[in-house]
């Protein structure tokens, strides 16, 4: 799990742009929306994008992406249980 | 008109009231004057240099008349950079497209990031010229006073089309001698 949770963080990093951010930077439990990292809506566009491109994840229902995308951790933990590829 | 403060941002540098305070990458003209705004590196290139020549403009501005600025600025290319930029992402069968890039596929967003950074709440427009045309550009800015009542206007050209080839020519200006502290 450490090992997706690491991937993950960098590609949030590349696909977010989060420039001067490394995976260290980034709370493996920490909000992504609101707090924490401060993402918007786009980025919420880029997440699923990155989880159908890179894991095979078609995510359609939006209340059920609010629980996903809360963290680092929610993710990993939604991926590793649902990644087709 | 009343020219508050002018500011040329080119590949070589940077003029703030035709003194030039920095030579470097649009990137690090951020890094120097701002610094404190990490969507910067979510835009695209129009946006940072539109954003980067605001910054530079309005930052002895108080707040209160900064509120109601209006914006109005011009461009020959548009979003064509960004455009093309995009149009590669979708161009294979399975494509993914960005979302992120999408959203500035229209050359008038920078004036909405620029608005959004300094909680300006004045109209604002986006104009295509076929080429820079000062008197045009004059023209269209002194009608911002006739038709609303800005507090200021944060006018001017602002065209990218790449890294060694854009311009930001923009000014802030007043319709009249106003005290701005």
């Amino acid at each position: 799990m450490n090992e997706l949770i690491d991937k993950l963080k960098t590609q949030l990093i590349e696909a977010l742009n989060l420039e001067d951010m490394t995976i260290t930077d980034i709370d493996t439990e920490a909000p992504l929306f609101g707090s924490g990292l401060g993402l918007d809506s786009i980025d919420a566009l880029e997440l699923i994008v990155l989880l159908e491109r890179e894991y095979g994840i078609k995510l359609t229902n939006p209340a059920e992406g609010k629980e996903i995308f809360r963290s680092v951790a929610t993710i990993a933990d939604y991926v590793s249980k649902n990644r087709t590829k | 008109m009343n020219t508050v403060s002018h500011v040329i941002i080119t590949p070589e540098e940077t003029l703030l009231d035709g003194k030039c305070i920095f030579r470097g990458s649009i990137t690090g003209l951020y890094r120097e004057f701002a610094g404190d705004y990490p969507k910067f590196f979510k835009m695209d290139s129009l946006c940072r240099l539109g954003f980067m020549a605001a910054e530079l403009l309005l930052k002895n501005i108080p707040a209160p008349i900064r509120e109601n600025a209006a914006i109005v600025l011009f461009n020959r290319n548009g979003s064509l950079i960004t455009d093309r930029n995009y149009q590669k992402t979708i161009s294979d069968d399975n494509y993914f497209p960005s979302p992120a890039l999408f959203v500035y596929t229209l050359a008038n967003i920078v004036t909405g990031e620029i608005a959004i950074r300094n909680k300006i709440y004045g109209e604002s427009s986006f104009y295509i010229l076929d080429e820079y045309n000062a008197a045009q550009i004059e023209d269209i800015s002194a009608s911002v006073f006739i038709t609303s009542s800005p507090s200021l206007l944060l006018t001017g050209w602002v065209d990218y089309n790449d890294e060694t080839d854009y311009l930001a020519d923009m000014k802030l200006v007043t319709d009249k001698e106003t005290d701005l502290r």
